[in-house]
C-alpha cells in the first residue's frame, strides 16, 4: 500500500510537516502565555522585583541563630507562664492546660462523652466541686493513646509467651529426632 | 480544505486524550528553562514593566510585547527535538 501511494505520500508528508509545525507553534505560544501570566501575577502581588534588593537590605532578613529566639528573631516561649481566664467557669488556668480544660469544661471533647458515660454508669452525683476534682484526675489519665497502648502491651506479652513456648517445643522435638 | 481542518482537529483531540500534549508541554517548558529562554524573556519583561509603569501594566501589554520575542528566541535545538517527537506521534496516529 505504501508503494502505490508513493507520489501522494510526499504531499501528505508536507501536510504532516505543516501540522507538526502548527502544533509546535501552539505549544510555544502556550509557554509564552504561561510566562506572561506568571510575570503579571508576580508584578501585581509585588514579588517580581524581589531578587533585585541590594546586599545591605538583604542583611535585615538573615536567619537569626540565637538561643531563646526563633529564626525571625521573635521570642517564642513567652506564653509559657501566662494564665488565662476560662469563660465558662471563670477559673484562672495555665496556658498550656487551657485547651484540655476547655474541652472538659464545655463538654465538647472526645473524653467528655466518655467521662459522662462513666458517670452515668457509676451513678455519681455531680456537683461543681466533684466535677473539678474528677477533671484533674482525668487530665492525668488523659491520653487516648495509653488506652490502646495498654491493650497492645498485654497482647505483646501473651504473644511473647506463645512464641517462647513454641520455640521450646521445637527444640525438644529436634533433640528427640537427633537422638 | 475542510478535510485538513477535520484531520487537524482529530489529531489535536488524540494528542490531548492520550496525554501526549501535556507531556510535550512539560518537555518544552523544561527545555526552555534549561536553555535560559525563560530568564532572557523575564529580563525583557522587566524592561516592558519599567517602560509601562509597575502599577499600570496589564496582561495584554505583556502578551503583545513578549510573545513575538518569545517565539523568536526559542533555540533551534529545542525546536528540533519537539518536532521530532511530534512527527513520531503523527506517524503513529495520523490516519491517512
Amino acid at each position: 500500500m505504501k508503494m502505490e501511494e508513493g507520489s501522494v505520500s510526499s504531499l501528505d508528508n508536507s501536510k504532516l510537516e505543516g501540522m507538526a509545525q502548527d502544533i509546535l507553534s501552539e505549544l510555544v505560544e502556550d509557554a509564552c502565555l504561561g510566562l506572561c501570566f506568571e510575570v503579571h501575577r508576580a508584578v501585581k502581588q509585588g514579588y517580581f522585583f524581589l531578587d533585585d534588593t541590594d546586599q545591605e537590605s538583604m542583611r535585615d532578613f538573615e536567619i537569626v541563630d540565637q538561643p531563646g529566639l526563633d529564626v525571625f528573631g521573635q521570642v517564642y516561649n513567652q506564653w509559657k507562664n501566662k494564665e488565662c481566664v476560662c469563660p465558662n467557669c471563670s477559673r484562672s488556668i495555665a496556658a498550656s492546660r487551657f485547651a484540655p480544660h476547655l474541652e472538659k469544661c464545655l463538654g465538647m471533647g472526645r473524653n467528655s462523652s466518655r467521662i459522662a458515660n462513666r458517670r452515668i454508669v457509676t451513678g455519681n452525683n455531680t456537683n461543681n466541686k466533684s466535677e473539678s476534682d474528677q477533671e484533674d484526675n482525668d487530665d492525668v489519665n488523659d491520653n487516648d493513646w495509653s488506652y490502646g497502648a495498654e491493650k497492645k502491651a498485654k497482647k505483646r506479652k501473651s504473644d511473647k509467651v506463645n512464641i517462647l513456648l513454641t520455640l521450646c517445643c521445637c527444640y525438644c522435638y529436634f533433640f528427640y529426632f537427633n537422638e | 480544505m475542510s478535510k485538513d481542518y477535520q484531520m487537524k482537529a482529530a489529531i489535536n483531540q488524540k494528542l490531548i486524550e492520550m496525554g501526549e500534549r501535556e507531556r510535550l508541554k512539560e518537555l518544552l517548558r523544561a527545555k526552555l528553562v534549561e536553555s535560559g529562554w525563560k530568564d532572557q524573556l523575564k529580563a525583557h519583561c522587566k524592561d516592558v514593566i519599567r517602560e509601562k509603569g509597575l502599577e499600570h501594566v496589564t496582561v495584554e501589554d505583556l502578551v503583545t510585547e513578549v510573545t513575538p520575542k518569545g517565539r523568536a528566541l526559542v533555540p533551534d535545538s529545542v525546536k528540533k527535538e519537539l518536532l521530532q517527537r511530534i512527527r513520531a506521534f503523527l506517524a503513529q496516529h495520523a490516519a491517512l
